[in-house]
């Protein structure tokens, strides 16, 4: 059985136990203590979606609880439509203000990690107190308790156990779904690193709006049965601390990146918050609550379900899979094309680094981009790969110009890069790393086609045994060839290589050399930045030689090694009479 | 003085070092010369304490420098310019240069060795109260040799100091790195630029990916086409693989 | 449109109350500007400082200067043990907003537990008494807390400014392997400012429970105001932390004096995200 066949037979067991037991007739006090721990499951898996899978941690999922909250309990009292019609709203309207705040939000590039948890700490706080200053509350609070709840089962608490139900168990297979989709590997990428994800061809904004918008919907939806639960919604109940509090303690307690992660989390703590009810104990519960965080934080900063599922695997080991490929690695996924760059101008404050740019690399290629420190090289890697603008010029990839596209369509036109100092997604294995790039690269393959693919791109850059290691677990030139077996894997039309080879001893050397030249035998356009002018001559069939911005030589290495100016700018003035 | 022996040193993305060995003397000016990428500043941040190496000796004085906390290797007498400046660009001139002085010896002797500062460096004077990271590039190199001098270094570490400077200031820089070893403090300098480097240097060491591959008095060294291999790539005959 | 008498009270009260936030962000920009720590269990610690004066005092009779003299070591020795906490377990700057989130539920769970969720008040006899400056009355408590603030702003200030630890606090903040290479042992004194920021936590929680009624969740109500006031003053900036406390505090009270009571949060958090949205480098 797969996977997949197996967590979606696992849930509708889980269901139908459950829905059973309620329709079996549970006493009310357990409907109402199931009905909780649902609710919570939701809203912390909800919250993972955006935070725990994108690492954007939101300390303001109680605003988004509240908006459905308030918006089921102003459609049903202030215009008497039916409850279960609302929920759908109060969905929507959370999601709207999840995907407004992220329309915002996400555009400034520095406001992740604590800078974005405070921005929705204070987004909840200043919701609850335009709640609280308009006619939507205006101060008293709102009773619900006049409206009708329909009767799925013989109790009312029984429809809301059996829609607390379906919530919990609808989100949780939505969790499971995306951390297996396409979407789910984008948002894992964005968590270790966005930049890297967006010139890899991950569409970073849309799909940090599309998690936000769930994440954000699915919590309106809970806090509308909540808002009917209750049947009294107050700011200070709905809009307090607690949501957000919890949704974070459970999702991190159970594993905020695992989709099973906060729904355990939100278990655990909902049921033991509930035995310490009443006065004193609560408290005291609470603080043993935030206590279990801070261990869990400081010793398994993971969670729970995946340190207990990393000890299950290491009791009974996988069997090692063993790859049989030929290496048979194919060529790029559509026509070659030259890559071409047209007086490019690039400042940095007052600083010229690029003056001009032109140059153009053909299928099957190499082109050398030499010069001393601060040349510009690595900027204008950065430029052709969108990852800055060029202020004045264009870039022309065949027939696409590419200059101003975001760098994830720059990625799935055809070009891929790798970096001085390696950055590959801390917490994907080497070869998810790989398949990432296959995924979103020039190819589009599903997550399943590019890990196989992966595979081969191992394979032929000689890291196939190590393809189950994390990149901590490798050493520096595992992970240089890491970057390229990455930057091949999107069959990419044109490859900017910088500085493959710095820090690797000669024998590794010799191997990235060959590598090198066997991706250009695919009629691949490479551009190679690189200060081992040993290797650059070997490989290059042209060298362009920058200094200070400007291009001061080009030709064949030999020629252009030789110019005067190069010379002089190498080794100083005395040395061009030598 | 320093003596380094098949020193080795692998980090993240810097340059490697594999096997470097160079001994640099009381006053002595000692060049390391070597294209970008072959561990130059490797080297020097191993030697000011800021990287730890794998393998190999690493003596001052006979101390080994590898058992020496990174904060307490200024004490030995050792004091860095690194590559690139890097001031503390939000503190004044002055408040970078007294953070060259923060330990013991030197902090005594604060007053005069910042008079003999802002004489090598009169701008600095007039721009004390000025942030670092306003001043001109030739500036903040001056600020940054100026800062080492107050650690009041008996060996001081130079990493690329003509980097980004205009010729005529490159000229001024290296006036004044000859007169501080004039007064007596060893220098240990790695540059880019060949001919600056072997002019003022009294002995040389190539590096070359890592490895320490000629050394000799400059006018030797300047016979060999080992660098102008190295730099350039190109081999006098013109062939790569010979 | 309210008096001016009305308006001039306003801003008088909050210039008063802006000097307790610009109390309480100083300690929190110093770890987080210095120490890359984010810790919201400064506003926990402030508080168990209010009610430990407030139980001094109470039960003990002790004069709340002289509370203030016994609590001010003993957070500063918690504040360094705290320290000794996170520099074992090497948290980021990320973690530590995680981590004292939970240390502040914790204490103030304690304080719950301890002291219930009533509200509790410290009757002085000098708490009502006020200076007269024209037709204005400036509570002399809230007077003698802003310019503690002020006092200790600048203490700070001139420590940061002038002293080689201070300078080196500096350094180490910005580029802390060449502040090593010249001697700098940034290990020790980040203990010494975490302690320093425990003990501004203590003297702040001295004067709130001299001015304002005591409740356990008060922390909360702290949190954004303070963190805007932290970002608008820039990080590390004791000068800076003090004026934004003081503009906070009066934007604030004149929101009450001429609109209503209930929007003057939205002041402070419309200033944070609007902050936080157009200049996020400040921070």
């Amino acid at each position: 059985m797969s996977a997949r066949r197996r967590v979606a037979a696992g849930l509708l067991a889980a269901g139908l136990a459950l829905g059973g037991l309620a329709t079996a007739g549970l006493p009310a006090f357990y409907e109402s203590f199931l009905y909780i721990i649902f609710s919570w499951i939701a809203l912390a898996t909800s919250w993972s979606l955006l935070s725990g899978y994108a690492g954007y941690f939101s300390f303001g999922h109680g605003a988004f609880f509240g908006a459905g909250m308030y918006t089921t309990a102003t459609l049903t009292t202030a215009l008497g439509l039916p409850f279960l019609a609302t929920l759908p709203v109060a969905g929507v309207v959370a999601a709207a203000l999840g995907a407004g705040i992220g329309a915002v939000v996400f555009r400034v590039k520095r406001l992740r990690g604590e800078l974005f948890g405070l921005l929705t700490l204070a987004v909840g706080f200043v919701l609850a107190t335009i709640v609280l200053n308009t006619r939507i509350d205006g101060g008293p609070g709102v009773y619900l308790s006049a409206v009708p709840l329909p009767r799925l089962l013989s109790s009312p608490t029984g429809t809301l156990y059996l829609l607390g139900l379906a919530l919990a168990l609808a989100t949780v297979a939505a969790a499971y779904v995306i951390a297996h989709s396409r979407l789910g590997l984008g948002l894992y990428a964005i968590h270790d690193d966005e930049d890297v994800a967006e010139l890899e061809g991950v569409p970073t904004l849309s799909y940090k709006l599309i998690a936000f918008a769930l994440s954000a919907g699915i919590a309106g939806v809970a806090g509308g049965i909540h808002a009917m639960y209750v049947s009294y919604v107050t700011v200070g109940e709905t809009f307090s601390i607690t949501v957000p509090l919890y949704v974070v303690l459970m999702s991190v307690l159970g594993g905020a990146r695992h989709w099973l992660g906060p729904a355990v989390g939100a278990t655990i703590i909902a049921a033991s918050l509930y035995t310490f009810t009443g006065g004193q104990q609560a408290v005291l519960g609470r603080a043993a609550v935030a206590f279990v965080l801070i261990l869990v934080i400081l010793l398994l900063p993971e969670g729970v379900v995946p340190a207990a599922l990393a000890r299950w695997r290491r009791w009974r080991p996988h069997p090692l899979e063993i790859f049989t490929t030929a290496a048979s690695t194919p060529a790029p996924a559509a026509p070659a094309v030259a890559l071409t760059c047209e007086n490019v101008w690039r400042a940095f404050g007052g600083i010229q680094a690029l003056r001009g740019v032109s140059l153009s690399v053909e299928p099957g290629e190499i082109v050398g981009l030499v010069g001393p420190n601060g040349s510009g090289k690595t900027t204008l890697i950065n430029v052709i790969s969108g990852y800055y603008a060029a202020d004045r010029g264009r870039v022309v990839l065949g027939a696409e110009v590419l200059t101003d596209r975001p760098a994830h369509e720059i990625a799935g036109l055809g070009v891929s890069r790798t970096h001085q100092i390696p950055r590959p997604f801390a917490h994907f294995t080497a070869l998810d790393n790989v398949a990432l790039a296959a995924t979103f690269g020039a190819t589009r393959l599903t997550p399943g086609q590019a890990r196989a693919e992966a595979r081969d791109w191992l394979e032929f850059t000689g890291l196939g045994r190590r393809a189950a290691a994390l990149p901590h677990e490798l050493n520096l030139h595992e992970r240089k060839f890491l970057e390229l077996a990455r930057a091949l894997a999107g069959r990419p039309r044109v490859i900017l290589l910088d500085e493959v080879l710095s820090g690797l001893n000669p024998a590794e050397i010799a191997g990235a050399v060959r590598l090198i030249q066997e991706i250009r035998g695919r009629g691949v356009a490479v551009l190679f930045v690189e200060h081992l002018m040993r290797a650059v001559l070997e490989l290059c069939d042209r060298v362009v030689v920058l200094n200070e911005g400007t291009v001061i030589a080009t030709g064949s290495p030999h020629e252009a090694m030789r110019a005067e100016r190069v010379v002089e700018v190498y080794l100083g003035k005395a040395h061009v009479v030598a | 003085m320093l003596e380094v022996r098949h020193l080795a040193i692998a980090y993240g993305g810097a340059p490697a070092v594999w096997d470097a060995t160079l001994e640099v003397g009381e006053r002595e000016v000692v060049s390391v010369i070597g294209p970008n990428g072959s561990g130059k500043s490797t080297l020097v941040n191993t030697i000011a304490g800021l990287l730890r190496a794998h393998s190999g000796e690493l003596r001052f004085d006979g101390v080994d420098l590898g058992a020496v906390p990174s904060h307490l290797v200024c004490r030995q007498g050792i004091a860095l310019v690194p590559e690139g400046r890097r001031l503390f660009m939000r503190m004044s001139v002055e408040e970078n240069l007294e953070m060259g002085c923060y330990r013991g010896e030197a902090r005594r002797a604060r007053t005069t060795t910042l008079e003999r500062v802002y004489r090598l460096f009169p701008i600095l004077r007039e721009r004390r109260r000025q942030l670092a990271g306003s001043l001109s590039g030739g500036q903040q190199q001056m600020v940054a040799i100026g800062r080492a001098l107050m650690a009041l270094p008996r060996l001081l570490l130079l990493d690329e100091p003509s980097l980004g400077l205009a010729p005529a200031v490159v000229d001024q820089m290296f006036e004044i790195i000859r007169a501080i070893n004039g007064e007596g403090v060893a220098i240990l300098l790695v540059e880019q630029n060949v001919v600056r480097a072997l002019e003022i240097a009294a002995r040389a060491y190539v590096l070359e990916e890592g490895r320490t591959v000629a050394d000799g008095p400059p006018a030797i060294l300047r016979q060999q086409s080992r660098i102008r291999e190295a730099y350039l790539g190109l081999r006098d005959g013109g062939d790569v693989n010979p | 449109m309210p008096s001016l008498t009305l308006l001039g009270q306003a801003v008088v009260s909050g210039l008063l109350a802006g000097g307790i936030y610009g109390l309480l962000a100083l300690g929190l920009s110093l770890s987080w500007g210095l120490l890359r720590l984010v810790n919201l269990a400064h506003f926990a610690l402030a508080l168990l400082g209010a009610y430990l004066t407030y139980q001094l005092g109470t039960a003990l009779h002790m004069a709340p200067g002289l509370a203030m003299l016994a609590i001010v070591p003993a957070f500063f020795v918690l504040g360094m043990g705290f320290h000794a906490v996170f520099t074992y377990f090497r948290v980021t700057e990320f973690t530590s907003l995680l981590v004292t989130f939970g240390v502040a539920v914790i204490l103030e769970s304690l304080i719950q537990w301890f002291w219930t969720a009533d509200y509790r008040r410290y009757e002085t006899a000098y708490a009502t008494a006020s200076i007269r400056v024209g037709p204005l009355f400036v509570p002399t408590l809230e007077m003698l807390a802003c310019l503690t603030a002020a006092v200790l702003a600048l203490a700070t200030w001139a420590w940061l400014r002038f002293s080689y630890v201070g300078k080196a606090l500096r350094a180490s903040a910005e580029d802390p392997a060449i502040a090593a290479a010249f001697g700098v042992n940034h290990r020790r004194q980040a203990f010494l400012l975490s302690g320093v920021s425990a003990a501004y936590a203590g003297i702040a929680g001295t004067f709130i429970a001299l001015i304002s009624t005591l409740a356990p969740s008060q922390i909360w109500a702290w949190v954004g105001v303070v963190f805007a006031v932290v970002i608008i003053g820039g990080l590390a900036n004791p000068i800076g932390a003090l004026l934004a406390g003081l503009l906070i505090g009066v934007s604030e009270s004149l929101t009450m004096a001429v609109v209503t009571p209930a929007w003057a949060p939205l002041v402070s958090f419309s200033v944070l995200i609007l902050i936080l949205i157009a200049r996020p480098d400040r921070v």
